[in-house]
This record gives C-alpha cells, structure tokens and sequence, in this order.
C-alpha cells in the first residue's frame, strides 16, 4: 500500500478537500456581492496550488522522492517522472486560476464555488495520472482529469459555441475513454495483470500467436491518449473546443491535459516499446510528421489568435512525439519531450493566458482587431511575443534549447533508425513554416494600426506574463539548473 | 636579502622586452586618439616617442641574441585546449625586431615631417603604430596561430593605410587615366587599392589558415619549438602525402603578403598610400613577413628532411616562386613612369631573391649558406629600400607629381636628397665592395650557384639577368629625375616663382642616416656577412640540429683561391658574374638616361621587337588585366547574370511566391476536412486508429 504521507496522496488530500468544500462555502455565501466571492474562490484555489507545488519542492529539497521509476508494485510510484509533470501541470493551473481572476468577473451569472472546485478536481487528475503504475489507477486518474474539464468547456451556458465545444469534447473524450479501456482489457487479458510493469513484462513474453492482440491493445491506447494529446487524426475536436472553450479553461486544456495524455504515454507506449524490442515507434514517427504538418499549415491561414494557438499546439503535440518516436535509440529523446513538455506548458500556458487578457480588456480574438496592440496593451503583448517567439524556437529563448535537444535526438538516433533524421528535418522546416503566423501576429501587434490609447491590463495577467518573461529568458540565457532537473526526472530506458 | 628578493617579483629585463616590443605600438596606437584630444602637434612626438620605446626594448634584446642565447616564455592562452601564447625570442626573431623596430623608428621620424598639416594624422599615427606593433607580434611570436593575428593585423592596418586618403582625389591615385591595358583602365583609386590589396593578400590568408590548421590537426600545436621537438606528426602527415601541401599552404600566406608571383598584383596599387607608408610596408613590415615566415619554418621543414622526412618540393616551390617573382618584377621596373611604382616593382622584384635564397638554401647540402644569404639581403634592402622611398616621397612632396617625366634636372636643387638616392640606389644595385647590397646579393649568387640542385643553373642564370636589369631601372630611376633638362612641369613650377628646394630636416635626416648606413655596414659587409653566417651556423645547430659540415666557401674546398686576400671565402663565379651585371646594368643606364646619348623612346620604337616587348612589359605582362578580368569583371557579370535569372525568377517568384501560395492551399485543404460536423470527426478520428493499428501490424 502506498504510503499515506507519499506525495501523491497529499496532493490528493490538499486539493481534493479544498475541491470538494469550495461548493460548499459557494452555498455559504450565495447572494453575496459576486467579484469579492470570485476573488475569495481565486484566492483559495491558487492557496490550495500554491502550496501543493510548495509540498513537491520541500519533498524535493528533503530528498524525499525516488529517482524515476519505469514502473512500481503500487499503483502509483512517488518518484522524480511524477513530480516533474505535477509541477509542470501545477504551474499551468496556476496560470488558469490567475487567468480565471479576471475573467470569471466578466461572466457573473456563473457560479464560482463550483468552477474553481473543477479546476482543481480536474488538477488532481492529472498529477495522478504522472504518478499512475497501474492501468486502472491511470484509468481512474484519466476520467477524474476529463469529466470536470468537459463541465468546464461548456461552463459558459448561454453560450452557443461554448455548448457546441463541450459537446464535441465530450463526445471524443467519450470515445477515446472507450477506446483506452478497450485496450486496457486486452492486455489484462492477454497478461492477466493491470500493473504496468507485469503487463510489459508479460508481453515480453507473449506467445507470438498473441502478438497481433497485443499490437491492438497498443494502438487501442496510442489513439487514446492522442486524442488528449491533439495528435492527428485524432485532432478534430480540437481547434473547436479551444475556440469555444472559456480562455482560461484553453489554457489548462491545452497546456496540461496534453501533457497528461504524453505522461500516460510515456510511462505505457514508450517503456512498452523498449521492452517488447519491436519497431512500434515507426507509428509515433508518422504520427509526428503529420501532426506538425497539419499544425503548422493549418494554423497559417487562421483569424482567430485562439483557433490559431489551438493548431500551434497540435504543431507542437507534434514536436514532442519526435522524442517519443525516437527514445528507444537516443536517450535525447526523452529529455527533449519532457524540456519541451515544460516548456510548452509556459509557452503556451502564457499565450493563451495572455488571449484571455485580450479577451476581458478588449473582447477580441480576431488578428485583425489586433492591430496596434502593443501600444494598447505592452506587457501582455510583450508576454504573448515572446512566447510566441518561443514556441517558433527562436535562440535565446527556452523554448529554442528544447527544440534543439529534440532534433538532436533525432540526429543522435540516425545510426539505428533509418527514417530519424527526416524526423528532424521535418521539425526544423516546421519551425520556420511556424514562424510564418507567430511573426504574423507580431507584425499586426507592434507594427500595424494607429496609436490608440493604453488600456487596463488584467493585473493577474501581468503577473503571469511577467513570470512567463522571465522563465522564458532566464531559463534561455541559463538553461542549466532546468537541464540537470530534466535529466532527473527522465527514466533510464532499459537497455540504453 | 634573499626574503626581499623573494618578496619583490625578480624584474628580468630580457624576456619583458620580448613582449614590450610589441605591446607598446599596440598600447601606443589606443591612446593616440586620447592624445589627438589634447593636441594634433604632439601626436607626432609621443608616436616617434613608442617607436623609440619598441626599437630600444628589441634593442635590449640583441646582445642576449648575439651571443646566440634565446628566450622562450610561454602563458596559458586558451585553457581548454591547451593553446599557448607566447614570445620567442632567438637570434632570427631579435636581429628582424631590430631591424623593424629602428627603420620603422626613422620612418615615423621622416613621417612628422611628410604628414606636417594633415587633418587626418591621428588615424594615421593610430595604424602606422598598429601597423609595426602587428608586424613585431609576427616575429617574436612562438607559434603559428599567434603569428596569423599579427599577419592578420598587418593586413588590416595596410588596408587602412593604403586607402588613408579615402576621398579619392585624382592626385592621390596611381597609374595613367589614358592608358588601358585589355580593356580595362590601369588606373586606380585609394580606396579600391586598399580593397586590392586587402582581397589579394587574403587569398594567401586563407591558404595560410588551411596550412597551419593542417599541421595543428597532426601535431597538436602551433608553437615553432613544438614542431620540431617532437617529428612524429610529419611521420604521419608524410604519409598520407599531407606534409608538403600543409607546408605550401603556409607559402601561400607568404605569397600574399611578400607580393610573390602570382599575388603580386596589389604591391603596386598600394603606392596610393602616403609614402611613408610605403616605406613602411616595403622596408620593415608586410612584404618582410612573408620572408619571415619562411625564414621561420624553413628551418623545420629543412630539419625534418635531414630526419629522412622529405618534403624537397616545398624548397623548390619556394625558390622557382622567387626566382619568378624577382625577373618579372624586375623588368616592369624598366618602364614604368612612376618613381614610387619602379621602386615597388624593385621591391617585390628583390624578396623574389630573398625567397630564391631561402628555397635554394633548403636544396643544398649547407643549409646556412643560403640562410644566411637571403636574410642579409632582407636587411640591406630594408635600409636602402628605405631609404629610396622616403627619399622618392621628398621629391613626389616637392615636385607635386608621381611621375619621373615631370622631374628632370633636378640634382642642383636637391643635392642632398640626389646624393642620398645615389648612395641608396647603389646599395639596390649592388655597387661592388662599398655597400650592403652588394655583399648580400653575391652571397645569394654563391648560395644558388654552390647548392647543387638541378636547377641551379636556370636559377642562377634568372638571377644574374635580374641583376642587370635591376642596375639599369636604378640608373634610368637616377637619371630621370636628377639629370637631362628639366621638365615642363619643373620649369612651370620655377616660372611661378616656386623652384624645387630641399626637403625638410625631418624628412632628410631620416632617409640620410639609412643611405650612408647602406654604404657604411657595406665597407665591413663581409665581416658582418661571416658574423650573421656564423650566428646562423650554432643557431640552427642548436635549435634545430641542423650541423654544419663542410668548410664556408669553395676557397676552403681546394685550398686555393685565385682572388686576392681580402676577398678569401667568396666563389670567384659569383662575384664575377656580379661586377659584370651591376656594370652592364649601370652602363646601359647611362647611355640611355644619364649620358642621354640614345632617346630611349626612339630606341623602343626603332624596332618592332623591342617596342612589342616594351608594350607587353608596361601592360605588366598582362599578369593584372587577365586577373581582373577572372576574377573581378566575370564574377561581376555572373551575379548580375545570377540576379537577373535566378534570383528575380527563381528565388523571388519561386520560391517567395511559390511557397506563400502552396503554403495557403495547403491550409485551405486542411481547414477543408475541419467541417464542424461531429460524424465527419468520427469518421477520421476511426479511420486514424484503423491506421494506426495497420502501422503497428505492418
């Protein structure tokens, strides 16, 4: 049994008894002035954040947590892998809380108490599905991560395309739920084990009758988790429920729950593919090329900066499974996925914070309304270039080194695996194709538009923006002190 | 008092001077422009002040280095790959640093007078500081890569230098704006003479690089020393057939700065330079580096042959590129209308004999014998090289013109400049028994005829030739301007009151003292001849293990000489076929220019043999027209071509238009299958998983 002091098992305890009592306190102080019971929820949600990441950090500093475990005999393993997604993810949260201060005060006829409440629920999911070892641990982890997220997209009532997002999104997270237990229950069948490791185990020993079973199993997950993932063909629901989806909630969708889905497949597909020796990853390439490709070109004809970020980050879903497809033969390969996993949480956690600024100071979303932002808005235009910068991968920013270490990885990998350098090739003329739209909406931010007058900025969205800029550049200039955590927190692959 | 020596750091004033002879031109040079602040007149002083402080810190040196001691002291440069900075201070490096320290001092005397009332003169003290500190760094260096920052800035402070008057007035450009030589105009600009200059001493540059980045990926190191110590990386190199490219790549360095055939199109633009400048380049730094250089690794490459690791190709490059370089120079010296440009000529003309010397020496059996030879010449012919070209920029400041048909008659106006070029000139002709050139240039003929090489014959033979033609360009140089009637431009110039007059105290002290040294070391040139060979002799015994064996000279060979006593130990060849080539040479001189008993225009014209070889000679064999048509004119016309055609075409409608276009239909097809429609989701979100579980079965 896992201990009850582990860091899973807090987390649990710190955010799902504030989840669960801020109903609660909502009933309380129904009919009271709405902005300062927002702010009050706010506030107690980034407390309850704030000090879950404070508890990693202590348990870190304590020299509490393992270093990365492929796999446990519980059903989650408190080791490095898990903390760094949950911090990665708990800073996305804290973005969306940030984001939700400003934004939630717009729309007073939603209640509050239970918004934040699914926040963190859906906080809690996530950060246990890194933790997750076991299969229907992972599953629970899953369902408690999408089911407050598909409330949230359509938390927005009266609105039409808030409606039309959730529904899409409940549909596919509908069917690729049934999809993964699918998969699930043909490996319990064909290992007799739902722990991770057994079944790895057990496939590696699999009578080669079962073989084609197995590989459907594997499949039957890979479309699952890619769909949480944005990876084409199983991107379609996508772009609309960014769209239609309150800002902030875009926010944790498309910073954390993706990483959710990547973390799933780390631990799965990944150590799966190493232990059964077999050519599995060939798909993950494929994958990968044609989600940055749909991506990128897709994203370079939007007029909505959200739908445009929506398709930058299937771009980038793309980017990551480069170190996915190629782990089994370069140990770059995982450290660039999980380099850019953080730093796209930041990257893309910051622009569309800053999208959720634009929209409460300005309620625009189309690029054309952009025109002369800088001037109207500087330090959320400031944020949103340079993350925009740094999602295309320009030096010195932090997103350029995890480009890097990926298309490296994919070099490093050539010797054994024919088809990695295209892999490399095709993400760095993605990048360039991607700095077609980020350097599209700069040109219409800073040099387009006559000078109007400086606006409000949100000021939650300046702190954040203000944390993005300095993470970006700080961790650019200086990249170190995140390079030696990644290299903690990525599992050794066996046999490397 | 030994705790107090303990405490006091030791002060040696040997190897500080070894660094101070270079550092202080460069400190100089940066705080010329905080001087200029204070004063324009002083900047003057203080350069002439650290040209003095370098000379007398290489000064210190030379005893050290006479009696055949050297210091070597290295410092960490580059931690990481264990890269060495360092000062190398042997025999060869000190006796270079003092001859480039002390002319260079003396140019900088002459140049407060040439510069006087020049608004720009604080950039020029600036380079010409940086200029010496450049060439010094070159030879007290102890290894390559050091070397090549000193090469390096050489060639960027002669840039600066030779296009110092960058606003290209007609005055300041060199050549004839009449003439054109295959279509092209023969005369150029500052500022694209500094650019020539600048582009063609970079192509050996970048040889240089290769060669030296060749031998470091064998070797491992730069440093000189180094290189010798420890022979298994030629073993290596030899091997794989990579050890006499590596060593021709390093020439080519040498090439390009020494103005050798084929690089030495750019000597003669660069006479747009003040001509001190010139002086500078010519006499003390620059062309000398190349000569340097080779001076510093022929040792090695000699050394390494006597160790069995051939590379007897190197030599003779050397020596055929000199040989070569020394004829074909030397005969443009004969037409040429400009004073500045017939002594440029005779400059790269006589470091094609230097060369000569240091390629033959590495064929024969006596490596010091044409060592020794060709580093003599470099020292005589700096002093009166020198010599000619502050006195050649007297005349150009008094006369007001570059060309000697606009002087004339001018040796009872200016006597002491007339007496001077005279004593200079004589040294360049090699006037037997009183001056330098003399001595220096028959011990090349000595080394080249004693070396035994096949090819001593055909190189001695260039070299007697070039002799000849060299006293005859002198006495032709000599004669038009000092003697014949004066010009139309003297006589304008004494109609409007403003006769010719002597130059300066300043100007004429400098060039005087160089002009009577090149006549005073010639009294004693063969003493100081012995003198160096026998420095030279425990030099490379020492450093490099390079024994001397047989006796100096054929004198001692058979023990008996037919010449008289004092001239014991010289070859009776080669110091017959000099007295013939210095008279014939003098004597053609004075029939056509002093004696002015033959016009030599209708002499040329007489004939049509002598006016097509006159013809081909002044358009400068061709050599500089066929080059800018290659490498300047056709280029030119390829990019134009390459813009027209492919750029505008390709680039600009291909690929800017072409890519923004696909890139579109590209996301329209995308956002195509983006309907909104649920079931159509469905439909692709099944198919995709069809696909991927296809992939994994595959």
């Amino acid at each position: 049994m896992l201990e009850v002091a582990s860091t899973p098992m807090v987390l649990v305890a710190i955010l799902g008894t504030v989840g669960v009592l801020l109903p609660l306190l909502g009933i309380a102080y129904k009919g009271r002035d709405n902005t300062a019971t927002n702010n009050l929820f706010a506030t107690i949600s980034f407390a309850a954040l704030a000090v879950s990441m404070g508890y990693i950090g202590y348990q870190f500093v304590d020299g509490n947590i393992a270093a990365s475990a492929l796999f446990s005999d519980e059903v989650m393993s408190d080791d490095a892998f898990g903390a760094f997604f949950a911090i990665a993810l708990l800073i996305v949260a804290l973005f969306t809380v940030s984001g939700s201060f400003a934004y939630m005060k717009k729309h007073e006829n939603a209640s509050p108490a239970v918004y934040y409440s699914l926040i963190l629920l859906a906080t809690i999911g996530m950060v246990l599905v890194a933790y997750s070892t076991d299969l229907v641990m992972l599953f629970v982890a899953w369902e408690l991560m999408s089911i407050p997220t598909y409330v949230l997209v359509g938390f927005m009532k009266k609105n039409p395309s808030s409606n039309e997002a959730a529904l899409k999104y409940f549909l596919f997270g509908a069917l690729s739920s049934a999809i993964i237990i699918y998969g699930i229950s043909l490996s319990y069948g064909l290992t007799g084990s739902t722990n991770i490791g057994d079944v790895i185990e057990g496939y590696a020993n699999l009578d080669p009758a079962m073989m084609p079973l197995a590989l459907l199993s594997v499949g039957m997950l890979i479309a699952g988790f890619g769909f949480k993932m944005g990876l084409v063909p199983f991107h379609q629901w996508l772009p609309d429920t960014y769209e239609g989806a309150p800002a902030p909630i875009t926010t944790l969708l498309a910073a954390a729950t993706k990483k959710a889905g990547f973390a799933a497949a780390i631990r799965i597909v990944v150590m799966g593919a190493v232990a059964l020796n077999t050519d599995w990853t060939l798909a993950l390439g494929i994958l990968a090329v044609m989600t940055m490709t749909v991506g990128n070109v897709a994203a370079i004809m939007q007029k909505n900066l959200s739908r445009m970020l929506a398709y930058s980050s299937i771009a980038h879903a793309g980017y990551i499974l480069i170190g996915l497809a190629v782990a089994p033969h370069s140990h770059l390969g995982l450290q660039g996925s999980l380099y850019q996993i953080f730093n796209h949480a930041v990257m893309k956690g910051a622009a569309f914070i800053a999208v959720a600024g634009i929209v409460v100071a300005l309620a625009v979303t189309h690029i054309d309304k952009l025109a002369g932002l800088g001037r109207r808005m500087p330090i959320t235009s400031l944020g949103l270039v340079i993350s925009l910068f740094a999602l295309a991968g320009v030096p010195p920013l932090s997103g350029f080194w995890s480009k890097l270490m990926l298309f490296g990885g994919a070099l490093d990998a050539s010797g054994t695996l024919w088809w990695a350098p295209w892999l490399a090739i095709a993400g760095v003329l993605n990048s360039a194709l991607s700095l077609a739209y980020y350097g599209w909406i700069t040109r219409k931010m800073y040099f387009e538009g006559e000078t109007q007058k400086r606006v409000a900025e949100p000021r939650p969205v300046i702190a954040v923006m203000i944390f993005s800029i300095l993470f970006l550049v700080g961790f650019g200039v200086y990249p170190e002190p995140l390079l030696q955590f990644i290299e903690i927190a990525t599992p050794i692959i066996p046999g490397m | 008092m030994a705790a107090e020596s303990a405490i006091l750091p030791m002060f040696d004033p040997i190897p500080a001077g070894a660094w101070l002879v270079w550092a202080i031109p460069f400190a100089a040079a940066l705080i010329m422009p905080a001087i200029g602040r204070l004063s324009h007149r002083v900047t003057g002083f203080a350069a002439v002040g650290f040209a003095l402080m370098s000379a007398l810190s290489a000064f210190s040196l030379l005893p050290m280095a006479l009696a055949g001691g050297e210091v070597h002291e290295q410092i960490m440069w580059i931690e990481a790959i264990g890269l060495k900075a360092g000062v190398l201070a042997d025999p060869l490096s000190v006796i270079m640093a003092n001859v480039v320290a002390w002319i260079s001092f003396l140019i900088m005397i002459y140049s407060t007078g040439y510069m006087k009332g020049d608004r720009n003169v604080v950039r020029f003290w600036f380079w010409m500081l940086f200029f010496i500190g450049s060439m010094q760094l070159i030879v007290l260096s102890d290894n390559l890569l050091q070397v090549f920052f000193g090469w390096e800035g050489v060639g960027l402070a002669s840039y600066a230098l030779i296009s110092f008057w960058y606003q290209d007035k007609k005055k300041d450009h060199v050549g004839q704006s009449n003439r054109r030589v295959l279509g092209l105009m023969d005369y150029y600009a500052p500022t694209h003479a500094g650019m020539k200059a600048f582009i063609m001493t970079k192509v050996g540059d970048v040889m240089m690089i290769a060669g030296m980045l060749l031998i470091f990926l064998f070797a491992g190191t730069f440093g000189f020393r180094e290189l010798v110590g420890d022979t298994a990386w030629a073993v290596e190199m030899s091997a794989q057939g990579l050890l006499v490219p590596a060593f021709v790549l390093l020439f080519g360095g040498a090439i390009g700065k020494s103005a050798q055939f084929p690089l030495n199109e750019w000597l003669l633009e660069a006479m747009t330079g003040p001509t001190a400048v010139s002086a500078l380049i010519h006499a003390a730094t620059m062309v000398k580096a190349g000569v340097f250089l080779v001076a510093r690794i022929g040792p090695i490459v000699f050394a390494l042959g006597a160790a069995g690791i051939l590379a007897d190709q190197f030599f003779e490059i050397v020596a055929w590129v000199g040989a070569i370089t020394a004829l074909l120079l030397a005969t443009q010296g004969m037409t040429n209308p400009e004073i500045k440009k017939v002594l440029a000529y005779s400059t790269g003309s006589q470091i094609g004999y230097m060369m000569m010397a240091l390629g033959v020496a590495g064929l024969s059996h006596q490596y010091v014998d044409g060592y020794t030879a060709g580093f003599f010449h470099l020292i005589s012919h700096a002093m009166f090289k020198a010599s000619l070209f502050m006195a050649a920029g007297s005349l150009l400041h008094v006369v007001g013109s570059r060309f000697m048909t606009d002087m004339g008659g001018l040796r009872k106006h200016m006597k002491k400049t007339y007496m001077f070029m005279w004593a200079a000139g004589l040294g360049l002709m090699g006037a037997p028994f009183i001056t330098t050139g003399f001595w220096s240039k028959d011990a090349i003929f000595a080394a080249v005829y004693e070396s035994g090489t096949e090819w001593a014959l055909p190189l001695y033979a260039i070299a007697v030739l070039t002799a000849v033609i060299t006293a005859f360009y002198t006495t032709r140089m000599i004669g038009m301007v000092f003697f014949g009637p004066k010009s139309k431009h003297v006589q304008k110039m004494e109609s409007e009151g403003h006769p010719p007059h002597e130059a300066s105290v300043s100007m004429w002290v400098p060039y005087g003292i160089l002009a009577a040294l090149t006549i005073g070391i010639g009294l004693i040139g063969l003493s100081a001849e012995e003198g160096l060979h026998h420095l030279f002799e425990v030099y490379l015994d020492e450093s490099f293990g390079i024994h001397y064996g047989v006796s100096y000279g054929t004198a001692g060979e058979d023990g008996s000489s037919i010449l008289p006593e004092f001239l014991q130990g010289l070859n009776p060849v080669a110091l017959g076929s000099s007295l013939a080539a210095f008279a014939v040479g003098i004597g053609l001189g004075y029939i056509f220019y002093i004696g002015r008993l033959v016009d030599p225009v209708r002499f040329v014209n007489s004939n049509l043999f002598f006016y097509a070889i006159h013809k081909v000679i002044l358009n400068r064999w061709y050599l500089n027209a066929i080059i800018y048509w290659c490498f300047v004119v056709a280029p030119l016309w390829l990019a134009r071509g390459v813009f027209r055609y492919f750029e505008r075409t390709a680039i600009d409608y291909g690929m800017n238009d072409g890519l923004q276009k696909a890139a579109g239909w590209g996301a329209r097809v995308v956002q195509g299958t983006q309907t909104g429609v649920s079931q159509s989701y469905l439909f692709v979100f099944g198919a995709g998983l069809l696909f991927v579980v296809l992939i994994l079965l595959m």
